[in-house]
């Protein structure tokens, strides 16, 4: 088991660890999926410890197979590792969510790990539309995502982070995150993003910087990925994001040659979601030539 | 090092951090125009206060620490750091404007190095290879080429840009000329730590996160009335 030694601050009282005495989680997922005879099938899957997959589903048709991560622990704790590894074969399409809020617990001198690699092969397409992340104070985590398309595959990929519970007015105020964001094509970097975010407390934190989080709790992202994108995003599609307003919340939508990216800050994981699928339904078609449905675990 | 070859180097290094480089600086506010359009920057103590916010994180955990990483690699000729480092840059300009920023400034600094002829052979070649050059990649070449010291290096590159982005607030608030230099006398008492803390940063704690600044620098791209180019 890894420990890697975090704050050692955080450590100081039991109560501070949530699973204090509790062995660590460590979970990995792997998922092929396959195009046969117009249906994208989940050809493999393969499963170590609790992350795992439920049935798969077909609401729009079989050329798109939807399907639920699921982490039955419900959140995870310092110490814990999760890894999902996603390919997609050539042609086939998969989308995947997940049923609840991911939480992150405090952690007790200890960080926890999400990795995320995904490989899309030529023609395919995947969407990851997970449910937001819920970062308690002083949890520790390390966020490692890896994407890897081919020259005509796509990507569509949200992300919400919460920082502390805010419906109990807690406050971000000794955790910290780290999340590293790779995209490549053709095995040419086209995005990167290194995210440090430090609790309130540290001295370098960047929770109330004008430039940073500017004092909200709230940072979502949707990140579109496809070779050539702009010129397959028209100025109609960019008008149609921009003027997709977020309540209580300000957005940008920028297009760059293989990556459209929109941000969101505001203070709400709901406002967050409405307006990341808003812009998911205007760009859908744009990258995948076809109208979108929203997974019904975003409706409940 | 003796005093005749330290001035030497202090001209190379003011020519290559001065405002009359001609590389088109002053035509970007790199988002503090719309900062100012919507009202988070309104007076002196905001526009102070949004610079130090982007000089103290983007900039100084990672254009600086992968600046140094590039002078570092240009004086042993490791071609193969400096084309990472570069594609690393580039990848980490996440807006439309943020990215033809760079890639424009690295162009025109890379023609200026052409026309100057101060670039060797085998970084001549590096850079022909090169389609999309990062201003940082273009200009610690010329930096390692003039012998300028690292951490000298590291500084001056930090004030052009604080400069610039202190000009750019004086045009867009307004705010006055006395305002301004106040704002860089200010910031400027940080650029040596900051410089410092940035050559000894490891790559894995390098952060470009600054989501406001970047939605910024978006809603710059459709702003109605403009004076700047990002």
């Amino acid at each position: 088991m890894t420990s890697i030694a975090c704050h050692q601050d955080l450590a100081s009282s039991p109560a501070n660890n949530l699973c204090a005495g509790l062995p660590a989680w460590h979970g990995s997922l792997q998922l092929d999926f396959a195009h046969q005879m117009d249906k994208t099938i989940l050809a493999r899957r393969q499963h170590n410890g609790p992350l795992l997959v439920q049935k798969v589903l077909y609401p729009e048709g079989p050329a798109v197979c939807h399907s639920i991560v699921v982490h039955p622990p419900g959140g995870i704790a310092g110490g814990d590792q999760l890894t999902l590894q996603v390919n997609c074969q050539p042609q086939a399409h998969a989308l995947l969510s997940t049923p609840g809020a991911g939480k992150w617990y405090r952690s007790a001198n200890k960080v926890a790990r999400q990795t995320l690699h995904f490989e899309l092969d030529q023609g395919a397409m995947l969407e990851w539309l997970p449910q937001e992340n819920i970062f308690f104070d002083q949890s520790c985590v390390e966020l490692d995502t890896k994407i890897s398309l081919a020259s005509t595959s796509g990507f569509i990929g949200f992300d919400i982070t919460c920082l502390g519970r805010t419906a109990s007015h807690e406050i971000y105020n000794q955790g910290q995150i780290r999340s590293k964001t790779e995209v490549c094509i053709d095995g040419e970097l086209v995005w990167y993003e290194a995210n440090r975010i430090l609790g309130r407390s540290h001295p370098n934190s960047n929770l109330s910087t004008l430039s940073g989080l500017a004092n909200h709790t709230v940072s979502a992202t949707i990140l579109c990925v496809k070779h050539g994108l702009n010129k397959q995003v028209n100025d109609a599609h960019l008008v149609a994001c921009r003027s997709c307003p977020a309540e209580n919340g300000i957005v940008g939508i920028t297009m760059l040659p293989h990556v459209l990216l929109g941000r969101y800050l505001g203070h709400s994981s709901a406002s967050a979601r409405d307006w990341l699928l808003k812009i998911w339904e205007i760009l859908r078609p744009a990258l995948a030539d076809r109208d979108a449905e929203t997974p019904r675990i975003w409706r409940t | 090092m003796n005093h005749s070859t330290h001035s030497f180097n202090l001209s190379r290094l003011l020519q290559l951090a001065s405002p009359a480089l001609p590389v088109g600086a002053y035509t970007y506010s790199q988002g503090l125009e719309w900062a100012v359009e919507c009202g988070w920057v309104h007076n002196e103590q905001s526009a102070q206060d949004w610079i130090d916010s982007v000089l103290s994180h983007a900039f100084s955990s990672f254009e600086l620490p992968l600046l140094q990483q590039q002078l570092m690699a240009w004086s042993s000729n490791d071609f193969s750091s400096i084309k990472r480092l570069n594609q690393k840059f580039v990848a980490s300009r996440e807006t439309a404007e943020m990215r033809a920023e760079t890639l424009q400034m690295g162009y025109s600094l890379l023609r200026l190095a052409n026309d100057l002829d101060l670039l060797a052979n085998d970084h001549k070649a590096f850079f022909e290879d090169t389609v999309e050059c990062a201003y940082p990649t273009a200009w610690s070449a010329v930096a390692t080429r003039w012998k300028v010291d690292v951490t000298d290096a590291l500084q001056a590159y930090a004030w052009s840009w604080l400069e610039n982005q202190v000009m750019a607030a004086i045009k867009a608030v307004p705010l006055g000329q006395t305002a301004g230099q106040r704002i860089l006398f200010n910031l400027g008492a940080k650029i040596q730590t900051i410089s410092i803390a940035a050559s000894v940063l490891d790559e894995c704690e390098w952060s470009n996160y600054s989501p406001a600044l970047s939605i910024a620098s978006s809603l710059h791209e459709t702003q109605y009335s403009r004076l700047f180019r990002s």
